[in-house]
């Protein structure tokens, strides 16, 4: 005989699927497959499957999920290197530029790393040997003016079309620069 | 009996509710700590029910695992947007 409460609690594992799915933001989505380990654990273990209940908030709730945060948190992530110092003159400018970078690429869930670097050889080496994403720094021709502008380089495509179309700040210029793929050089 | 564990459905669709409907990351981790102690105590429920302990013992060790599992993951979403 099956009583009637299990129909309910076992309709309660799709209804917390769906919301899983409809999910955007991948920190969001992690932790609502928490919440459906837990559901399909209480599941499995009034239908009887005690072992498998077990196994599904060890492996399923805490292991998966532990892992898939620290995953995500490494992979999604746009490394932007600077210049560790730049002159005091522009230094407002170049903070409010960071913020607006970082609201762009926030709204695609990447985090925005900074990686400092002493001088603009070094800044291009980085580019180059692609241990950054991109690189901001002032452009050499603009130091006649007033204007301080800044010179953006990204070496993603698709970071670069993000930036292309959503940010919009005065004085910067993003440029999109193919480093050719050398040898099996992988970091 | 089974009213008992009608109303302890009920109470588990608050946080459900909760948890889809908040963006904040933090309200959808209380909605979890909730989802995950109630599903465990009604798992004990239940075991009391049928009178079958292997099911308690299991119930017992999920809700240990669940609130390990909660702050782990607490602990990594914390340290996020640092560094």
């Amino acid at each position: 005989m099956i009583d009637n409460y299990i129909y309910v609690i076992v309709a309660l594992l799709p209804l917390s699927a769906l919301i899983l799915v409809s999910q955007t933001n991948p920190y969001n989505a992690l932790v609502i497959r928490a919440i459906l380990g837990a559901i399909a654990a209480l599941v499995y273990s009034i239908l009887g499957g005690a072992d498998v209940a077990l196994t599904e908030a060890l492996v399923g709730t805490m292991l998966a999920v532990t892992l898939y945060v620290i995953a995500v948190r490494s992979s999604l992530v746009m490394r932007l290197g600077i210049l560790s110092k730049n002159s005091d003159s522009t230094e407002d400018y170049f903070t409010e530029l960071i913020a607006n970078l970082r609201k762009v690429t926030q709204k695609y869930y990447l985090r925005l790393e900074l990686v400092e670097y002493p001088d603009r050889e070094l800044l291009k080496q980085a580019l180059l040997k692609r241990e950054v994403h991109g690189i901001c720094e002032r452009s050499e021709l603009s130091n006649m003016d007033n204007n301080p502008i800044y010179q953006t380089t990204i070496r993603v495509h698709r970071l670069f079309e993000i930036l292309q179309t959503e940010f919009t700040f005065p004085d910067t210029e993003i440029s999109y620069i193919t480093i050719p793929s050398s040898e099996d050089k992988h970091k | 009996m089974d009213s008992i564990l009608i109303a302890m459905i009920l109470a588990l669709l608050i946080p459900i509710y909760e948890a889809w409907q908040d963006d904040n990351i933090w309200q959808k981790m209380l909605a979890f700590a909730s989802i995950a102690t109630k599903t465990s105590i009604m798992m004990l429920v239940i075991s009391v029910l049928r009178d079958d302990w292997s099911i308690g013992v299991v119930a017992v060790i999920i809700l240990s695992v669940g609130e390990a599992g909660l702050m782990l993951l607490a602990h990594l979403i914390k340290r996020l947007n640092e560094v």
